[in-house]
């Protein structure tokens, strides 16, 4: 951990990159939150299931039902509004972060990338002065105006597009991906309905393009980014490559619009002042003319430790992985809140068997009883949630009388344009399986 | 200077974005793209179109016009002649039907045409209940516990004293309930194969992306959704694979008229054909196409064993539950391999996901 220049770190800066920040966020966050709704996933995802694949200790974080959803997605959505203008951020934003990260947590099996992303952003933007200029707390004189900040709220946020960036990068150094251009070589074929570039998307020196120029952009974007000379460029490719995956993967959703505005993060104050004076209103001061104006910070020690923390669990997490055995992709221990964006083709069927205590009684499970096709689509190939589906069926059959039930699961799983192969050990019973942090015994090792 | 040009291009890239951001989301959601230039997907849905999915509704229209006529033939004179008359047009409507199973999206989806004609088993007190009161209602989506389309028809005109039941004075209201049912899945057939020579036509065979909703995703999807109906509610369901092996026999699809075996097989077939696209180009010619020949080759394969294994069981299904099993425990493990091949092998081969539910993903 290097030590953080407490003089650079909280020099004042102009807060205009924190107001566009702020205002972006929270129209994205509105659209998106609209979207879900109306594309009806709040009853889809949180509604309609009978179960929920939970979080390790966080097994109690259970959806509010249909009523209860529905008015904390309107309650997510004024608080979107809120940020936007600014009025009562801390409260506003403090909701935004607790509710959106509650609602992630209910489903595993509902987990993006993205989201997670969301949810850190909003978690710093908790503690960024985001409101000290173009807004209403100031207006009503709820917040003194501020028009300067501490440099750290803005490169805080600056790191975190780091983060995911470098890592999405380095995720993508592998044979799979470099080597072979999978998964690219299956995807692109599906999209030769495209105009002009159609045709393409049946060679493969195109999917070799797509693979090494996806690692070259998300492990040097950044750089380039932070560098006055090249940024404008730099930004440029952010939005050919952003809005490239849009239209080759529309799947993928908000994603490419929350990079591209979150990455305006990197220009200059400069910048941000004269693109906010489009606003009506906008008074912003674009440099730090005055020493005097920069604002006092109390407890500078706790805030460099939690920073310090923060960062170095941000540069940990995604590499968690490293600890377990066997291949990350196949087993996905350590795969999720990594930074793993479009990474791999996988898709798997799972049969489970049932049986009680003596295996004399043997029951088939129809899955579609007990999951979403969605949920049915994560758990096939996701081993944590395989063994919570096990956990659930012996709990669900134990309670229609069956003594002791024993679950066992045959399971199929087809990786990165592989033909399928078993994937757990069916003579384990997961019934008596416990949930562990270590390396999973059961599942079956990798055979390319 | 150098600042008002930056400004200025950002805030006209940022203008791209929102344009882009638009017009994404409007060519979003229905499957079709004027721009696309695939010929070969769009042959190949053109074969699917008018060589295999109209054909099939307009056989399936055929059959049962012929069905109507002769059970109307046995409702006007019931005897046991009249009844035998209308035994092969019902064998060959239903076989006729396993021809369009798979094709349950578009039209035949928008109106729940499986869902109405073929939810079985039936439950014959709701039927005896509705014809003695008179009050049924066929437009409430079929659970598990159908009263109309194939299963009730396998149960009126299958019954052990058929001629009796529908003659004299109190057969009025059985004929009209037969009646009633066999108009109903003739309007379904006829409204569904109408739009397929109508408007959706041109959606289906403009529609050349995989995604859901798509007319390969769509297919894809449906042939992994038809071999999870073969493993369950046609064969592993009533052999007891979900009941500790008690076997329910009459949860068999068309259990009275006997015709399981001949029904599951017809639909598997049909399946094959829709795979290979038959003389046309198919989602077979699409894996070689794609360099998966190995692959194809394999499904192909598992396509064969389990017909075979289909075949090799002694008609009828129900009786073989009991006195066969090891034969249909093999069929039904030939039916899971397929179903994994479809499922795992096939849709990642294809790029389609597997889900019968719209979702982002990353």
């Amino acid at each position: 951990m290097t030590v953080i220049d407490q003089r650079s770190f909280y020099r004042p800066v102009s807060i205009a990159p924190l107001i566009t920040f702020r205002i972006t966020f929270g129209v994205l966050m509105l659209f998106s939150l609209l979207r879900f709704w109306w594309r009806g996933w709040i009853t889809s995802l949180y509604v309609e299931p009978h179960f929920h694949f939970t979080y390790p200790g966080l097994e109690w974080v259970q959806p509010l039902g249909n009523v209860g959803m529905h008015l904390l997605f309107a309650l997510l959505i004024t608080s979107t509004v809120l940020i936007i203008l600014g009025c009562f951020y801390r409260m506003a934003i403090l909701f935004f972060f607790l509710a959106f990260t509650y609602v992630e947590l209910i489903d595993a099996s509902a987990y993006l990338n993205h989201y997670y992303f969301i949810s850190l952003v909003a978690f710093i933007m908790v503690f960024l002065p985001a409101n000290g200029a173009y807004a209403l707390d100031v207006y009503w004189r709820i917040t003194p105006r501020k028009p300067l900040v501490p440099a750290w709220t803005i490169d805080i946020l600056r790191f975190q597009l780091a983060i995911v960036y470098v890592f999405a990068g380095l995720a993508k150094l592998n044979p799979d991906w470099l080597i072979h251009a999978e998964p690219m070589k299956t995807w692109l074929p599906a999209k030769s309905h495209l105009p002009i570039v159609g045709p393409w998307m049946y060679e493969t020196w195109v999917a070799y393009l797509f693979s090494w120029f996806g690692t070259m952009y998300d492990l040097f974007i950044v750089f380039f980014l932070l560098n006055k000379k090249t940024r404008l460029i730099a930004y440029g490719f952010v939005l050919v490559f952003h809005l490239a995956t849009a239209l080759f993967f529309p799947g993928i959703g908000m994603f490419p619009y929350v990079m591209i505005t979150s990455s305006l993060i990197f220009f200059s104050a400069a910048f941000h002042a004269k693109l906010l004076s489009f606003l009506p209103g906008v008074k912003l001061q674009a440099t730090a003319t005055h020493e005097g104006t920069a604002p006092v910070f109390a407890r500078k020690k706790i805030l460099s430790l939690g920073i310090a923390l923060y960062v170095t669990l941000q540069l940990l997490i995604p590499l968690r992985f490293l600890l377990y055995p066997g291949h990350l992709f196949w087993t996905e221990q350590g795969y999720r809140f990594s930074w793993r964006v479009m990474l791999m083709e996988k898709s798997g069927a799972a049969y489970f068997t049932v049986k009680d205590k003596s295996g004399s009684q043997v029951y088939e499970v129809d899955n579609k009883k007990f999951l979403t096709p969605l949920q049915e689509k994560m758990m096939s190939t996701q081993p944590d949630m395989i063994l919570q589906y096990a956990h659930h069926l012996a709990k669900s059959y134990q309670q229609t009388g069956l003594e002791d039930p024993q679950v066992y699961a045959e399971v199929y799983v087809s990786l990165n344009g592989d033909r399928s192969k078993p994937f757990v050990d069916s003579s384990v019973n997961l019934a008596a399986q416990k949930s562990t942090w270590k390396p999973i015994p059961w599942i079956l090792p990798y055979k390319k | 200077m150098k600042k008002d040009f930056q400004l200025k291009l950002a805030g006209l890239l940022l203008m791209t974005a929102l344009l882009a951001f638009t017009c994404g989301k409007e060519g979003n959601d229905d499957g079709s793209n004027p721009g696309s230039t695939d010929a070969f997907k769009s042959a190949m849905l053109v074969n699917y179109a008018d060589n295999l999915i109209v054909p099939a509704y307009t056989d399936l229209n055929n059959k049962l016009g012929a069905l109507n006529s002769s059970v109307n033939a046995f409702l006007a004179a019931p005897s046991e002649l009249t009844l035998a008359a209308t035994r092969e047009p019902f064998k060959a409507a239903y076989l006729s039907f396993q021809g369009v199973s798979v094709l349950y999206f578009g039209p035949a989806s928008a109106q729940l045409l499986n869902n109405y004609i073929n939810t079985f088993p039936t439950v014959p007190t709701r039927i005896e209940k509705g014809i003695e009161t008179g009050t049924y209602n066929f437009n409430i989506p079929q659970n598990s516990d159908s009263i109309q389309g194939f299963p009730a028809l396998d149960y009126l005109l299958y019954a052990p004293d058929a001629v009796n039941k529908f003659s004299g004075v109190g057969a009025a209201k059985r004929k009209k309930y037969v009646q009633d049912v066999l108009v109903r899945m003739k309007t379904l057939v006829e409204n569904t194969l109408s739009q397929w020579n109508g408007p959706y036509h041109h959606t289906f065979i403009a529609s050349l992306k995989t995604d859901v909703g798509s007319s390969i995703g769509s297919l894809v999807n449906q042939f992994a959704y038809e071999m999870d109906a073969l493993k369950g509610p046609r064969i592993g369901w009533p052999f007891g694979k979900q009941s500790n092996g008690i076997v329910f026999a009459d949860k068999c699809e068309g259990y009275y008229s006997g015709i399981s075996a001949e029904l599951a097989i017809a639909n598997l077939s049909s399946l094959k054909n829709y795979y290979t696209g038959a003389n046309g180009d198919g989602i077979a010619d699409y894996l070689v196409l794609l360099k998966k020949q190995d692959l194809n080759n394999a499904v192909l394969a598992q396509f064969d064993l389990t017909l075979a294994a289909l075949n090799a069981i002694p008609k009828p299904l129900s009786a073989a539950f009991v006195n066969n099993p090891a034969l249909v425990e093999d069929a039904y493990k030939q039916v899971q391999k397929l179903l994994t091949l479809i499922k795992t092998d096939l849709a990642s081969a294809t790029a389609v996901q597997i889900t019968y539910q719209d979702n982002d993903g990353d």
